[in-house]
């Protein structure tokens, strides 16, 4: 039989690898973007015409290439960024196939004019279809343009699947996005007919490039976050929970630099906002992962869009567990400013880690007030948050002033400013994290009643009680079915002096028969009961309050997990900052 | 209306009555007393609409009439007015008050706006003297609910028996009982409920030497002695039955010196929670032994010699319930009685030379650690 079998010459087997790598211009675009990036430039211009599909011109002022380089650079598997297998464990570069540049032009008209640092002239060469045409010198700064004309023009079945000029434009400020923010100190351009859809100079960090791409108004609600285990660290910033939404979120990881898309991490994270805000809402996030040479293989997709992770689920923890942490501190709160300045980003240290229950009620009070002491010193300066002590030293420790007024809110002077706490709110998450403690270490204290509760129930309700027998005894309430439709309590818990036993369980169990935003929001039992309590529990809007329950209920509030939320995914806590005051009143 | 009263029984009776007033109120006139004249004086009265005090004085009446008044507004005025006798008049709706060379005229709101007090009949009533009444109430109103969803338990059981007044308050969680052998001899046992605040009022304007004529008009209630009078309405319900939680059957007694015990459960219920109060002790023969442990914050262990009788017991308080309970028992020893750790403990005091004797009970329900 004669052999059937063939190599396939260059030029086709550079066809079909485009067909992997480059499916529209956004693609194109991404590509010679991270080519640029991987080149050290610090300004990048891209025009395109006809969303790409007529002209994608990126231009840098990177590293350029002298004229044998950029002839092989155009060879496929010639790269300058690895040299080994070995290499590519750790690759530190967008690139490494060395199949970007063959494959776009085989399937365009491709002009690419570079010129190294140090040298005059530069080159220019141009191809068709892959095939080179001219090589010749030209007067240029250092820096590589790539022009890539009628891309598809020798693959028309594939020209015929782009979309509109508006939407493959949307796709390629879309493909830019990412690398943008993942170089905030490069100045990104995007221009199409004239027209400049991305202009971005250079920023000093990432809110600042969040600010330029979306307005102060996302960028001043976002707070940090950093974590840190191991070798692996994570950090970035996310929405802060009262600025959340539903619907459209912009969600962007990153490992080593690089975009990826890893669906089970945005769900860690999401889960890292439990209770922190309402079930529908979708925070942002701008999450930079890095992790150790040989952990993770960047290899695994055509357009690398995906990675793969050693041990994903760590990563997936160290997220979580970010964010959560992210939002235990007072930057977590909302504030009144519409448009709050910015967060200063300094992030060098993980927030310490809560350590012995004990030690929480001291230790968060006095966090509390160095955080804000220390916010005000790094202001500008850009300093990572320490725990140097903020000046006024004494001021440490010493309580802040509280007030309550209408009966429903606490006030409390704190060093920037002022807090502003919804009593019942605060109180939700005081007893909400006290029965999931209480579920998970032990039961709590019942008090026995001289004159037991005999409630007639509805026939679900009786079932819910006979169901739930087991977990409202370790929330206090000592229950014996009575046959029919009534309960018998001899033991309540009493969270609070105000507290009106037999309102709250005929409440709670109405609830959870009948089913609430609140309980269809909770994860599993433990949640749904442990919510449930803590709203029809908690000490009530219109409770007048006296001086040391006021106090009481502000250290209990700090001692929490996430003092600044309560169990609806509102805020329990609003900041209003002196700033914000003293702009208030033309100061 | 126009009558000339001395500076000090003015300012007394606006005190008397400005107390009663709302501190916040919708109602503009609830802000304000309301002044009549009577055939011998002039009433002072003031009312939130859930009690009512009125204050009578004897002055010359010039011209009779009514009107409302600012009753704060008032009482800070005769505070500061010069001892002597202060002309009181109106013209429309405005006071005016005379005084020296001072001189006030003060916006006010016709009379009828003012709402009715209901008519007691305090020659059918009966009498109580002062000491009783108060002892009474110091002893009880403490421990009554503030839980919205009982209120029969917001008030306190005012029981007149045979030759007997009781009163008994609880929340559900402690209770006390104090008898008092005063009264008519009657066959059946008449049970009013009364709201504690106005037995603070009544606390605040009687005193023990007074004899207090006490009588029911419908639903409310009227306290009245020295022209001073108190109003209330009483709260609807019946009050539960208290006789049948009164453990009779405890069998395990402890009889401790109230000071010391006292100090040891506050020096132990330092540590104890703050939202919870939970304190352990373990009574056996000769002796009872504290223990708290809270997880977050510490632990604490202390022991007192007392004398105790029956099968050793442990048993959990809310300390705060006890403390307050011994406090008001009040005398040198104290009887504590068990049953068992999830039942009712009574608390008695032990009359010792010199000591009144006094029927007084009280029961506290033990905490329970649930698992
Ligand atoms: N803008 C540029 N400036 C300087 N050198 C460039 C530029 N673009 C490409 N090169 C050179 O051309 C080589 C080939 O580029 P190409 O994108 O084809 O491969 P790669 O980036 O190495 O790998 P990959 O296929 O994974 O992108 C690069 O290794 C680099 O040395
Ligand atoms: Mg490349």
């Amino acid at each position: 039989m004669p052999r059937t079998i063939q190599i396939l010459p260059d030029a086709v087997a550079n066809q079909i690898a485009a067909g992997e790598v480059v499916e529209r211009p956004a693609a194109v675009v991404k590509e010679l973007v991270e080519n640029s990036l991987d080149a050290g430039a610090r300004t990048i211009l891209v025009r395109i015409e006809q969303g790409g599909k007529r002209t994608i011109r990126v231009g840098d002022d990177g590293s350029g290439m002298g004229r044998e380089d950029a002839l092989l650079s155009l060879d496929r598997h010639a790269t300058s960024k690895i040299r080994s297998a070995e290499d590519l464990r750790g690759v530190g570069t967008f690139g490494f196939r060395g199949e970007a540049l063959p494959s776009i032009a085989s399937v365009s008209r491709l002009s690419l004019d570079t010129c190294a640092r140090g040298e005059v002239l530069g080159t220019r060469i141009q191809l068709r279809g892959g095939m080179i045409g001219s090589v010749e010198d030209v007067a240029r700064t250092p820096g590589t343009t790539i022009t890539v004309e009628t891309l598809f023009f020798n693959a028309p079945a594939r020209a015929k699947f782009l979309s509109s000029p508006t939407a493959e434009s949307r796709a390629v400020s879309e493909a830019i996005i990412p690398l943008a923010l993942a170089h905030p100190g490069v100045a990104f351009a995007l221009e199409s007919e004239g027209r400049s859809l991305l202009d971005l100079p250079p920023a000093a960090d990432l809110v600042e490039r969040v600010l330029q791409l979306w307005g102060e108004e996302t960028a001043g609600k976002l707070i940090p976050i950093l974590a840190q285990d191991g070798e692996i660290t994570v950090r970035g910033v996310i929405q802060r929970p009262d600025a959340t939404r539903p619907g459209f979120r912009r969600a962007h990881l990153f490992v080593g630099g690089r975009p990826f898309r890893e669906a089970a991490l945005l769900r860690a994270a999401d889960r890292g906002y439990r209770t922190t805000i309402p079930e529908k809402n979708r925070p942002w996030l701008f999450l930079f992962i890095e992790s150790p040479r040989g952990t993770v293989d960047v290899n695994v997709h055509p357009t690398k869009a995906e990675v793969r992770f050693r041990d994903r689920k760590a990563i997936e923890e160290l997220v979580e567990r970010g964010v959560r942490a992210a939002l235990e501190v007072p930057e977590s709160a909302a504030t009144f400013e519409a448009r709050p300045a910015p967060p200063v980003l300094r992030v060098a240290e993980p927030p310490p880690r809560r350590l012995s229950p004990a030690e929480t009620t001291e230790r968060q009070m006095a966090l509390f007030l160095t955080r804000y002491g220390a916010d005000a010193a790094a202001e500008g300066s850009g300093d990572e948050v320490g725990h140097q002590p903020g000046e006024g030293e004494e001021e440490r420790g010493a309580p802040p002033r509280l007030w309550q007024v209408h009966h429903a809110w606490i006030v409390a002077e704190v060093r920037d400013g002022l807090l502003l706490i919804d009593q019942h709110a605060a109180h939700e998450r005081i007893l909400y994290e006290r029965v999931i403690g209480r579920f998970e270490k032990g039961g709590e204290v019942s008090q026995r009643l001289l004159f037991p509760l005999t409630l007639r129930l509805t026939a679900a309700e009786c079932a819910m009680v006979e169901d739930l027998k087991g977990l409202l005894q370790r929330m206090g309430f000592e229950v014996e079915g009575f046959g029919g439709d009534t309960v018998i309590v001899h033991g309540v818990p009493s969270p609070h002096p105000y507290f009106d036993s037999e309102r709250c369980f005929r409440e709670m169990i109405a609830e959870l028969t009948v089913g609430s935003e609140l309980t269809r929001a909770a994860r599993n039992q433990h949640e749904r009961l442990a919510k449930s309590f803590a709203c029809k529990a908690a000490i009530k809007a219109g409770q007048a309050l006296m001086a040391p329950e006021i106090q009481e209920l502000f250290d209990q509030l700090f001692a929490t997990e996430l003092p600044y939320h309560d169990v609806h995914g509102r805020p329990t806590t609003v900041r209003l900052g002196l700033g914000e005051l003293e702009r208030r009143f033309g100061r | 209306m126009r009558f000339t009263i001395t500076r000090q029984n003015l300012h007394q009776g606006l005190n008397a009555v400005s107390a009663s007033l709302p501190s916040k109120t919708t109602l503009p006139v609830l802000s304000n007393i309301l002044l009549e004249t009577t055939a011998d004086g002039v009433r002072i009265s003031g009312t939130d609409l859930d009690v009512a005090v009125r204050i009578r004085v004897a002055v010359d009446v010039v011209e009779q009439g009514s009107l409302t008044a600012p009753g704060k507004k008032l009482q800070e005025i005769t505070r500061e007015l010069p001892e002597g006798p202060v002309e009181v008049s109106t013209r429309g709706e405005q006071i005016e008050l005379r005084c020296g060379r001072s001189h006030f005229k003060l916006n006010g709101l016709p009379a009828a706006d003012f709402p009715t007090l209901p008519d007691i009949p305090f020659d059918r009533g009966w009498t109580a003297s002062g000491s009783n009444l108060l002892a009474l109430i110091r002893h009880t109103a403490f421990a009554v609910s503030t839980e919205e969803s009982r209120p029969v338990l917001n008030g306190v059981l005012w029981e007149l028996r045979d030759r007997e007044m009781r009163m008994v308050a609880t929340n559900g969680h402690r209770l006390a009982k104090m008898t008092i052998p005063a009264g008519p001899s009657q066959e059946t046992t008449t049970q009013l409920i009364v709201p504690p605040a106005a037995l603070q009022h009544v606390q605040r304007l009687f005193n023990e030497s007074d004899t207090v004529q006490v009588a029911r008009g419908g639903n409310h209630l009227g306290f009245s002695a020295g022209g001073t009078e108190v109003y209330t309405r009483l709260i609807d319900g019946t009050y539960p039955n208290y006789e049948q939680v009164i453990p009779k059957d405890n069998d395990r007694f402890a009889v401790v010196e109230r000071k010391g015990f006292e100090s040891a459960v506050r020096r132990v219920a330092a540590v104890a929670s703050e939202q919870t109060h939970r304190i352990r002790m373990k009574f056996e023969d000769g002796r009872v032994e504290f223990n708290v442990l809270t997880p977050d914050l510490g632990e604490a262990h202390d022991e007192l010699e007392v004398s105790y009788t029956g099968e050793p017991l442990v048993i959990g308080f809310n300390a705060n319930y006890l403390l307050e309970v011994l406090r008001y028992v009040g005398t040198q020893e104290v009887r504590l009685g068990f049953k068992a750790p999830e039942r009712a403990a009574t608390l008695e005091p032990v009359s010792g030379d010199g000591e009144a004797k006094r029927d007084y009970l009280c029961l506290v329900m033990p905490l329970r650690l649930v698992d």
